[in-house]
């Protein structure tokens, strides 16, 4: 026991410095995602290389295969299931639902279009390729049809933010069925968990069953999402009788790990649980709150995660299935640009428009790694698929960003020239200040002014400053580089912008004179440093 | 935010009379308080005035909004005021103004404020638009007017 947790410690010790290290390399010095360093970390320190190196105080390798289905000990693997419960609890508190229902139409096309199809070629490709799969409804089909739906908005809405395209009817449209996209991908993943549990072989179960298992699946998601989001706002309410954001936070945090334990065990896959809780506390008051307490674990457990993930890539499984990844990957991108391209020319865009959106819809991250590892442990797909499922995902990060950047180089997306406010005529107003702190201060005060006239603010990067304020269909981007601030939306839109602007800059003006009829900082400083009377000041 | 629930008969006034910006606002607040929705004159005018201090609320082109946060009221109040010769009103651009809206809107509670301003001043964009409001016959046509705008 003691040894056991002896080895749990330090390996944690180095994953976690080991996941910070490479996440930072990719992403500041490769310009790649963070989640992509953590990976490789995983796949560096893990069993099949570093990790299996035999450490005589340690009677073994670092990180030694215990034997089992899955190539981490259960210890460990612990932690990754705590921070796929983070994970997607913080996916669920991002949801934007009314953004999702006001641009529902073209949105839901789209992302059903590539759900369903990603879904059939990936199960498809799966039958015609091996032997031993022969149905449609085989376990490892259906798991790499869901494995190949998972779309990760991200990159795209951090690209598009910085090319200043993500208020242009394409980005509006990939963002809306992107939402869509997690929420169908997490019902389907219920469905499909839930019959892969019934399903003892490759022999398929009756459809009647299969039915009862989705209609249960997608039952329990429903109402639990309903009742969720009924209850959340009184939940919320009685939550801030605690006056303790940290208090709320927690506890919601609580109650997602509380739900993920109840949806395995109806027989459903607990991250729906965790996904569930965080959507239906989407729309109240502490939403935005709970994130940013929850910033604290989040970056510690999801690194974690990553690095654990990258560590049961076995390369030598991998170079079994090298073809069948290539053709996996291939027919998953197929399926994200026709499924989505075409839904999108219905909706109005021409061949350029339905690439792009096509192109957006490509990148793929978290939810796929969650899902692969849930067919790991569970069984159901082998460590060559896992490798497939890894496969795709370099391959999206890869290729995905210039290719997006490259489709988005042009005129208009848009079939017809329909209404000005369709073809993403975006006007940019620009303030420079004359310093980063100031810029922070007024950018606070900026959003808490749109917060106050009931817009939603959505911080759409963690790193970077780059938030997306939205009501009914106006879309405002407001970047901060350093000192500047740079705020985007369509004309129709800007008076609004300016005026808000113009009256926070104002309230600026009350506070300066506030500040000038206080006692002049020296005798502040004076008063502070007197205090210190008899301690040593160790800085200035 | 619906112009139509906001704006009645009794919120605008075809003549409103004034020769200073003080006048104005006073006789624009007094439309507000009539309706007993104003707890408190004195604070509201307060909060009005200490906004048009910072800066004139006289846009350009003859329009002002001159507004408010204020505790004095508990929503969104505004009203619609037309001095046919134009005032100055201190206005950016120098020209007097000759259409007042004017809003108050409560200082702690969260609302599309600033996106009405923002909303009614866009009516007020075209010069053809200005003309007519200036030249309204009847408080229905002066409302019909504004509420009914190319959305």
């Amino acid at each position: 026991m003691t040894h056991l947790m002896t080895v749990l410690v330090l390996q944690l010790a180095v994953i976690i410095v080991a996941a910070k290290i490479l996440g930072w390399v990719f992403q500041n010095k490769l310009n790649q995602p963070r989640v992509l360093g953590e990976l490789a970390a995983g796949m560096i320190i893990g069993p099949y290389a570093l990790g299996a190196i035999h450490i005589p105080a340690l009677h073994g390798g670092l990180f030694p295969l215990p034997g089992t289905t899955l190539p981490v000990t259960p210890e460990l693997y612990g932690f990754a299931i705590v921070a796929s419960i983070i994970l997607l609890f913080s996916a669920g508190l991002e949801t934007d639902l009314p953004t999702f229902l006001r641009f529902s139409g073209k949105g839901s096309l789209v992302g059903l279009g590539g759900v369903i199809l990603s879904f059939v070629l990936g199960d498809v490709v799966t039958v015609l390729f091996f032997d031993d799969v022969v149905h449609f409804m085989d376990p490892k089909a259906l798991f790499l049809g869901t494995l190949s739906t998972a779309t990760s908005v991200g990159i795209t809405a951090r690209i598009l933010s910085e090319r200043r395209k993500m208020s242009s009817p394409e980005g509006v449209t990939i963002l809306a069925a992107a939402v869509l996209d997690d929420v169908i991908g997490i019902i389907l993943l219920a469905v499909v968990v839930g019959v892969v549990k019934v399903e003892t072989s490759g022999a398929g179960v009756p459809w009647g069953e299969i039915g009862i298992i989705a209609l249960k699946a997608f039952g329990f998601w429903l109402i639990s999402t309903v009742i969720g989001i009924i209850v959340a706002p009184r939940l919320a309410k009685n939550l801030k009788r605690f006056k303790s954001m940290d208090m709320i936070a927690i506890i919601s945090f609580g109650l997602a790990l509380f739900l993920s334990g109840l949806s395995e065990m109806v027989g459903l896959a607990m991250i729906i649980g965790a996904y569930v809780i965080g959507l239906a506390l989407s729309q109240t008051d502490v939403a935005h709150e709970t994130r940013e307490r929850l910033l604290g674990i989040y970056n510690f457990f999801v690194p974690i995660f990553f690095t654990i993930m990258g560590m049961m890539v076995n390369f030598a499984a991998m170079k079994n299935v090298l073809v069948f990844g290539l053709l996996y990957t291939a027919v998953a991108f197929a399926g994200k640009i026709f499924g989505c391209g075409i839904p999108a020319i219905f909706a109005g865009f021409n061949m350029k428009g339905a690439l792009r959106i096509g192109a957006g819809m490509l990148p793929r991250g978290e939810v796929t790694l969650i899902i692969a590892g849930i067919g790991l442990a569970s069984g159901v797909i082998g460590q060559d698929m896992f490798g497939v499922a890894i496969m795709t995902l370099l391959a999206a990060s890869i290729i995905a960003p210039p290719y997006l950047i490259k489709t988005f180089q042009g005129g208009s997306g848009y079939r017809s020239k329909l209404k000005d406010k369709d073809i993403g005529d975006i006007h940019s107003i620009e303030l420079d200040f004359p310093g980063q702190k100031m810029a922070d201060f007024i950018r606070g005060k900026l959003l808490e002014g749109f917060r106050n006239e009931e817009f939603f603010v959505h911080k759409v990067d963690y790193n970077k400053q780059i938030y997306h304020i939205r009501k009914d269909e106006i879309l405002i981007t407001l970047i901060q580089n350093e000192d500047k601030i740079s705020i985007n939306t369509t004309p129709e839109n800007e008076a609004f912008v300016r005026l808000l602007m113009l009256e926070e800059v104002l309230d600026l003006k009350d506070f300066l004179s506030g500040l000038e009829s206080m006692k002049s900082p020296d005798m502040m400083g004076a008063d502070l440093l007197m205090g210190m009377f008899g301690v040593a000041p160790e800085k200035k | 935010m619906n112009l139509k629930k906001i704006l009645n008969t009794n919120l605008v006034e075809l003549d409103l009379k004034g020769n200073s910006k003080q006048e104005i606002i006073e006789n624009l607040l007094d439309i507000l308080v009539k309706t007993g929705n104003v707890k408190d004159r004195a604070v509201a005018l307060e909060a009005l005035l200490e906004r048009e201090a910072k800066m004139s609320t006289g846009i350009q082109q003859g329009v002002a909004i001159p507004h408010g946060k204020t505790d004095a009221v508990t929503e969104l109040l505004a009203c619609v005021g037309i001095v046919k010769g134009g005032v100055d009103f201190k206005a950016l651009d120098g020209i007097p103004s000759k259409i007042f809206i004017m809003t108050l809107s409560p200082s702690t509670r969260s609302g599309p404020h600033v996106q009405f301003l923002a909303d009614i001043s866009r009516v007020l964009i075209s010069e053809g638009m200005r003309e007519k409001l200036i030249n309204a016959e009847t408080k229905d046509e002066l409302i019909s007017l504004i509420v009914k705008r190319p959305s």
